[in-house]
């Protein structure tokens, strides 16, 4: 199994009394809020700890975009892909990924993802999201009738662009191009591995069922809640008569480790009630806009709803249930932002512990979704880089050896970068 | 009456209420002519109203080659003529009042005169159109009518409804909403403001007094460059004045459109 140090880069200044005084992280959060100073540090720190992350034996570093949020503020993941390419000489670069449809022509996706697989020599991770409606259609005005049509076009242009062995022209709905040549080119042949990170869009899943890419849960809310949503990409990807590979699938999960679960609670409770309680504070009027999710979504949502109801009509009215995925999510995200951290232990939302505990859930956690890539979040909320450090190595050196090996003998990891054997080390005067 | 087109997409939604001259309705972002009062109420002028549906609303499926607002306005000059509306007289609100002025400003002979209820296409950066999408479903309703029950016929479904028909309504109202969003999104404006000199018919603004999508401030927007013959303002109507206020709206339109047919 792969493990995948993976930072979301919060702001950790968040005033104490931000979830009553504000009405969302994400949007319209207050600008004043941001001091640049305290992003001067945060940002060489969290690049510090994605380095040591690198340097003390994780798989790969995870970074990913987000836009006008506070949780996430990485509105360019190629640009800390880049210093990371040079940094970390060895980890595999997993950008997860560029909104294909945020970028205009997507030709500058497919000419910065090659630049990155050059500068590290053949270990990027290309990761091809829908984004957000927060990202997409709020922050960056994207029509959501059109969006996903949007990305399809650009992720077939970003493929063609690094695959074509000549000039060509794109004419696209969204994109048109009399020239498309992609210089660069990616290291990677035919082109980076493809991981599409996506939030329980059926559609997401039987794409990725039928193309092969990769599929990344990104949620925050812990495996146990997340059984369902993999149950559902696993049996497309039976249907579509391919192997059950685990590394086909990968999920995001926090982490907190220490010597003894009891010192694991006390040293990562603060971070997590900060990241779940005033980072997850987005106003819900941003979570459903009409035409993000797909009529085959809306479909399978109200089809469950309809039965769902029909199995609880005896205790409440049925309206109170028809409630649709994405609403779902956000009540989620609601429902968080009060939550104790035993609570959030307790759901899965956090696995803390000893070494040990962390090692056997995970294995657990990896078992029950059959995943092979795990986007490890051991910095979370206002954690200190000394604390996330500490968590990284206690990781690296006493849960990855338990946690590595799993899947060895049975399944090999089509979906992880092929880089040159020979590269160049950076020169450092 | 659905009628199917010979191409893709042009499938036509008409409802047809009433007997007398021939005068329109262009919906808002609301579309239900089945459960409207107001279609009724119009044709109760000895009028023959003839409501048809956008693409995506009401009972027709969505266009999946609408990229934006030329093509929103060569489905509505189809429409036009296909629903035998060319030329007469039309009611149009909220995005419909803003998809008849975008024909108009092309197509002069689209219309013979329009009654404009809360209509959107104009912009100013010192009061801004409220964004509709920006909220929960709750508070969406809520601020498109003055009373939301009125368009419960859009928004709720019948306690007794089969579990079928209520993921196929579920999926019909998705439909519309995505539809209505794709028309104002990011924003309504898409360059109406160079062009709307252009309409030469005469116009009859009508706003909800409790618009909190497009303030009623807006109409003297829309006067400085309309022939406007009048401009009412309803009480107790938010933006989708002729859900609020059937009876009024309709008797107002009525007799702007009678005016203007005995004119002709």
């Amino acid at each position: 199994m792969k493990t995948i140090w993976f930072h979301l880069m919060p702001y950790p200044d968040l005033p104490d009394d931000f979830t009553s005084e504000h009405r969302s992280v994400w949007v319209d959060i207050d600008p004043s809020l941001f001091d640049p100073v305290v992003g001067h540090r945060m940002y060489n720190e969290y690049i510090d700890e994605l380095e040591f992350a690198a340097a003390v034996g994780f798989d790969g570093v995870g970074i990913n975009e987000h836009h006008s949020n506070a949780y996430g503020l990485m509105p360019s993941p190629n640009l800390i892909a880049a210093s990371l390419a040079r940094s970390c000489p060895d980890a595999a670069l997993v950008v997860l990924g560029d909104s294909v449809a945020l970028y205009n022509p997507p030709i500058r996706v497919a000419e910065e993802f090659a630049m990155l697989d050059c500068i590290s020599g053949g270990r990027l991770v290309a990761g091809f999201p829908v984004g957000t409606p927060m990202d997409t259609l709020y922050a960056y005005g994207n029509n959501p009738a059109t969006l996903r049509e949007r990305y399809h076009e650009g992720v077939e242009l970003i493929l063609r662009a690094w695959t074509s062995d000549e000039v060509f022209s794109f004419n696209g709905k969204y994109s048109k191009l009399r020239y498309v040549n992609c210089w660069p080119r990616p290291v990677q042949s035919p082109h980076p591995p493809v991981w599409i990170p996506g939030g329980g869009s059926i559609d997401t899943w039987e794409w990725c069922a039928q193309t092969g890419y990769s599929y990344l849960y990104l949620s925050y809310f812990g495996y146990k809640a997340a059984l369902n949503t993999m149950r559902g990409f696993w049996d497309r990807v039976e249907s579509a008569g391919r192997p059950r590979n685990p590394y086909q699938a990968g999920f995001a999960q926090f982490f907190g480790v220490a010597d003894s679960e009891k010192e694991a609670i006390e040293l990562y409770r603060e971070p997590a009630e900060y990241f779940f309680n005033r980072c997850l504070h987005v106003y819900p009027g941003f979570a459903d806009p009409p035409g993000y999710k797909t009529l085959a979504t809306v479909r399978h949502g109200a089809e469950g709803m309809v039965e769902r109801a029909a199995r609880e009509a005896a205790e409440r009215a049925a309206a109170a249930t028809r409630k649709a995925d994405r609403k779902k999510a956000m009540q989620s995200f609601s429902a968080a932002s009060h939550m104790t951290f035993e609570q959030m232990v307790e759901k899965g939302y956090v696995i803390v512990g000893s070494p040990d505990q962390v090692a056997e859930r995970t294995v657990e956690m990896a078992r029950q979704l059959n995943i092979g890539h795990v986007m490890s979040l051991c910095h979370f909320g206002n954690m200190s880089r000394d604390l996330a450090m500490h968590n990284t190595e206690l990781m690296a050196s006493k849960v990855l050896p338990q946690i590595s090996h799993l899947w060895d003998d049975e399944w090999e990891d089509h979906w992880w970068p092929k880089p040159l054997a020979e590269r160049v080390a950076p020169h450092r005067p | 009456m659905t009628t199917r087109g010979e191409r893709p997409g042009s499938e036509l939604e008409v409802v047809v209420t009433g007997s007398g001259p021939r005068v329109g309705y262009l919906h808002g972002f609301v579309c239900e002519p089945s459960g409207q009062p107001f279609l009724a109420a119009l044709a109760g002028h000895g009028l023959e109203v003839v409501a048809p549906s956008l693409p995506g609303f009401g009972g027709t499926p969505p266009v999946d080659d609408i990229r934006g607002i030329h093509d929103w306005v060569w489905h509505l000059s189809d429409i036009v003529d296909r629903s035998g509306l060319a030329g007469r007289p039309v009611v149009a609100s909220s995005v419909g009042a803003m998809l008849a002025l975008e024909l108009a400003s092309l197509r002069p002979e689209a219309f013979s005169s329009l009654v404009l209820i809360g209509p959107l296409g104009l912009w100013d950066d010192d009061d801004p159109v409220t964004d509709p999408f920006s909220t929960t479903l709750g508070n969406q309703r809520a601020l498109l009518t003055s009373d939301p029950s009125v368009t419960a016929s859009f928004f709720d479904d019948p306690s007794d409804l089969a579990p079928e028909r209520a993921v196929e309504r579920t999926v019909r109202r998705y439909t519309a909403r995505t539809a209505s969003a794709s028309l104002v999104w990011p924003l309504p404006e898409f360059g109406l403001a160079q062009r709307i000199g252009r309409v030469r018919v005469p116009v009859t603004l009508v706003w909800g007094a409790d618009d909190r999508i497009v303030s009623p401030r807006y109409a003297d927007r829309f006067a400085r460059h309309l022939d406007v013959r009048d401009s009412i303002v309803v009480e107790g109507a938010g933006h989708l004045a002729e859900w609020d206020s059937p009876a009024v709206v309709a008797e107002l339109a009525a007799r702007a459109m009678r005016k203007q047919l005995a004119d002709d």
